[in-house]
């Protein structure tokens, strides 16, 4: 589960930075980079989710790689950012390279690296991470995860000055849910009802993620020339592939809160 | 006259063309030329449009008069600056005066939804201080209104068009944030920025009357630069996109094609109907009130078209001021090349904005001004580089390759009252018989002053921005106040702080022409305020029965 969802994300990453780097010309050559390495990210999440055919040091060395690039993104971004006229303003916020979007590729490195270690041990409740039982640490991971998306979709959807009602939906649905995983992760041990709440919203956030996919095409319908224009409105309409990224950290905040279950038993 | 102008018009047998639907229909309610309906207004642009959809709304029967077509722009507007020219107002006009003014595109509009069809969408609240310019600073004349209550009618323009624009504005009392965030700086409006920085003046994006997300039925900006040519999309959010609409949908009629020659003026200083042309012929239209909004060439022109025994100078022309203070706006430019590409005539023309100068008083010259970025359309840029620069064969060529990599300013200035500029009557006639105006104008002493200032101040910000070959385009102006100007006395004034004219109380104006200073902003956001405010005073009088 967790590896799928490295590769959902990795996906999602793929999809979006193919069409946000395009649309930018490949201005810079760094630009093909993310295009590379989430294609290597999903390719090793669904190795992982599948066969493992692939070794898993080799597998492991794609998610660091994944780790990595997502920060060293985020600096490319942080800086497009700063050497704007006013630096950090909302202007450039909302227009110059979003600062957030790269750590979706830590996300998915991360995610993927805490589910080979999982498979690895007989024992995932008694596994730490820094110091931490995994599914807490996870369940932590996640829950930020999904705020740090909900922060984007915020910022994108404050930029289309919530137009559309449904605009508000990306950031009510998933804080509830990011706030339930949180607590399942800090809270003491002993809490053995399944969770059914905390669940709940995580998959209300999941569907709500491929369903975004749907809005997301209404809205390409509604730009000048509508989907007869796809090719450049795709491009420059609210991004297909975004929303999912709200899915895949709910299905890794589902297997956390499996593994936290197990902590608890 | 063109082709097209001799067509048929469209708006009629019940119905009038859907701007958001190729070959759409939208239902059009009818009056008969003996009804007297409550309001005939002639114009359909900033003024007129705004007025006719509020006052429908309000319940008035209303009818609208444009001598212009009524223009579906998804399929009537190419991406051609000489096709688009069918939106100007290219009659016959005689200039004169130290300035003679350039008359036709850049500064009036014949078509349904009047000049906003084809303006460049910068949508500027006036400082409150220009409200009472006479008082408080010291130079041509204040207004009869207060500035909150005008500060209020902002608003709800503003949100009637959802100007998109930024979350604070830099300058003046707080304002609420624009109802749609702003549009992306193109890279010579980001040149602008680093130059005002330079210079150490604050910079904003332009507040825009076109959306940057969807809203009703029209779809976001594409940022493809056509604006003043006629937006094809829709996304501007024009008169003929806002408010037309509205007031169809609220029971009005527009008549398209239809040229308004003489108010006709009865007995006890009422005025009963409008004279108008359309279909070839000379027709009638009764009305318990008229609203001129032709704006401050076609105003005056038919006020003082319209004399009769009764009104031997015009109507509404006992202070004899009918036509006088005419102003314009200083719209000089200053351009630069960079090494980069600028490519700037992507986005809409003007995307970025710094009123520093309307808001500091430490000047040596009266009035303020608005600095922009601008990105010229190519033939725009063949004018210049022609005009201004005098280029010719293969200097011309030469400077046409760097095209893409020119960044430009101008100046929006507050022009002055002079009494000595006007609007009067020649005695040549036009198509339809009716005498020309004859328009009159020179810059003031202080004009003068605040345009050379202004550029100065844009060459300081382009060599800020690194930019070389530098060059002034010493000459330009846009926008046109005044002429039919607004007071608190009959004798100084031509109406009241309602519109109202002093002299006939069923005769009304509403439009730029009634503006008793420019302030250093664009006038359309003005001119609609203005507009709501007309439309609320109104209804409050005929709650009182005194219309
Ligand atoms: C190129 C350009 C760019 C501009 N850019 C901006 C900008 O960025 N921001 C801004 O605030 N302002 C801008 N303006 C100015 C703004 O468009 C005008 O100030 C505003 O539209 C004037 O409103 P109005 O109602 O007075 O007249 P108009 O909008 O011009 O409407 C007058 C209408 O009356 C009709 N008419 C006139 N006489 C008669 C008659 N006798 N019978 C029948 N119909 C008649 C005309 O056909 C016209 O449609 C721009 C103008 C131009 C031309
Ligand atoms: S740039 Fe935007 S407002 Fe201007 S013509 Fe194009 S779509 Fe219309």
């Amino acid at each position: 589960m967790l590896h799928g969802a490295s590769a959902m994300l990795g996906a999602s990453v793929l999809a979006d930075s193919a069409v946000e780097h395009y649309r930018g010309s490949f201005d810079n050559p760094g630009m093909y980079t993310p295009l590379v390495v989430s294609a290597v990210t999903m390719a090793a999440g669904i190795d992982g989710a599948s066969g493992q055919w692939l070794p898993r040091r080799m597998r492991d060395g794609m998610y660091a790689l994944s780790g990595a690039v997502g920060a060293i993104g985020v600096g490319f971004h942080t800086y497009n950012v700063l050497r704007r006229p006013g630096g950090l303003n909302w202007l450039n916020a909302f227009y110059a390279a979003p600062i957030g979007a790269p750590a979706a590729l830590s996300l998915a490195g991360a995610i993927g690296l805490a589910a080979d270690e999982i498979a690895e041990t007989s024992h995932p409740d008694r596994l730490k991470l820094f110091g931490i039982p995994v599914g807490r640490a996870l369940s932590a991971f996640t829950a930020l995860g999904l705020m740090g998306t909900v922060s984007e979709a915020g910022l994108m959807h404050f930029r289309g000055s919530f137009q559309n009602p449904f605009m508000w939906l990306p950031v009510s649905l998933p804080p509830i849910a990011a706030a339930l995983t949180a607590k399942a992760a800090i809270e003491p041990a002993g809490e053995r009802d399944g969770r059914p709440m905390t669940r709940s919203w995580l998959w209300l956030t999941s569907a709500m993620g491929i369903a975004g996919v749907g809005f997301h095409a209404f809205g390409v319908s509604r730009a000048m020339g509508g989907w007869r224009n796809w090719s450049q409105n795709v491009v420059d309409g609210p991004p297909l592939p975004a929303p999912p990224s709200f899915s895949a950290l709910a299905i890794a905040a589902l297997a956390a809160l499996r593994l936290r279950d197990l902590e608890d038993a | 006259m063109s082709d097209f102008e001799a067509s048929t018009p469209l708006a009629r047998d019940g119905r009038a063309p859907n701007v958001f639907r190729e070959g759409g229909w939208t239902p059009m309610r009818q009056y008969s030329e003996t009804e007297e309906v409550d309001f005939a207004i002639v114009g359909t642009g900033a003024g007129g449009g705004t007025l006719a959809a509020r006052l429908a709304e309000k319940g008035f029967s209303v009818v609208a008069f444009d001598a212009g077509p009524f223009f579906r722009p998804l399929e009537d507007f190419a991406s051609d600056e000489e096709s688009q020219s069918k939106l100007y107002w290219l009659d016959e006009r005689i200039v004169d005066g130290a300035d003679p003014l350039v008359m036709g595109g850049n500064n009036s509009g014949k078509c349904v939804g009047g000049s906003t069809v084809h303006f460049a969408m910068v949508s500027l609240r006036f400082r409150p201080e220009h409200f009472k310019a006479r008082t408080l600073l010291g130079y041509g004349a204040d207004w009869p209104v207060d500035w909150r209550e005008m500060w209020g009618y902002y608003d709800q323009v503003e949100r009637a068009l959802s100007i998109s624009g930024p979350l604070s504005y830099p300058w003046g009392p707080a304002r609420p944030a624009y109802p749609y965030r702003p549009h992306p700086m193109n890279a010579c409006a980001q040149a602008m920025a680093v130059g005002c920085e330079h210079m150490g003046m604050k910079w904003a994006p332009m507040p825009l009357a076109t959306v940057s997300a969807p809203r009703g039925e029209s779809p976001p900006c594409v940022q493809r630069g056509f604006c003043r040519f006629g937006c094809s999309t829709n996304a501007k959010q024009s008169a003929l996109v806002v408010w037309i609409p509205r007031a169809l949908k609220a029971g009005a009629e527009v008549r398209d094609l239809a040229m308004v020659g003489r108010v006709e003026l009865g007995s006890g200083g009422q005025v009963t109907g409008l004279h108008y042309h359309r279909e070839g012929a000379w027709r009638f239209q009764k009305a318990k009130n008229v609203v001129v909004a032709g704006y401050a060439i076609e105003t005056p022109r038919l006020l003082l078209n319209s004399a009769c025994p009764d009104a031997p100078d015009g109507l509404a022309n006992s202070s004899g001021l009918v036509g006088k203070y005419l102003m314009t706006q200083p719209n000089q430019g200053v351009f630069g090349r960079t090494k980069e590409e600028s490519r700037w005539y992507k986005g809409p023309p003007i995307l970025c904005v710094s009123e520093h100068w309307n808001y500091c008083d430490d000047k040596n010259f009266p009035g303020g001004y608005t600095l922009m970025s601008q990105g010229p359309m190519p033939q725009e840029w063949v004018n210049i580089q022609v005009g201004a620069r005098k280029l010719w064969g293969s200097d011309l060529r030469h400077a046409m390759l760097d095209y893409n990599h020119m960044v430009g300013m101008k100046v929006v200035g507050e022009g002055l009252p002079s009494v000595h500029n006007s609007v009067t009557l020649a005695d040549e006639v036009d198509q339809y018989g009716l005498r020309i105006p004859r328009i009159t104008y020179s810059w003031t002493e202080g004009d003068k002053a605040l345009i050379a200032h202004s550029m100065d101040q844009m060459q300081g910000c382009l060599e800020g921005a690194n930019a070389t070959d530098i060059f002034r385009q010493e000459q330009d102006t846009n926008h046109l106040n005044g002429t039919a100007r607004m007071g608190d006395d009959p004798r100084t004034s031509v109406v009241n702080p309602d519109g109202r004219t002093w002299d006939h109380p069923n005769l009304w104006v509403c439009d730029g022409s009634t503006f008793p200073t420019t302030g250093g902003v664009n006038p359309s956001l003005t001119i609609q305020a203005m507009a709501l405010r007309t439309a609320d005073r109104i209804e409050a009088l005929a709650a009182r029965g005194e219309l």
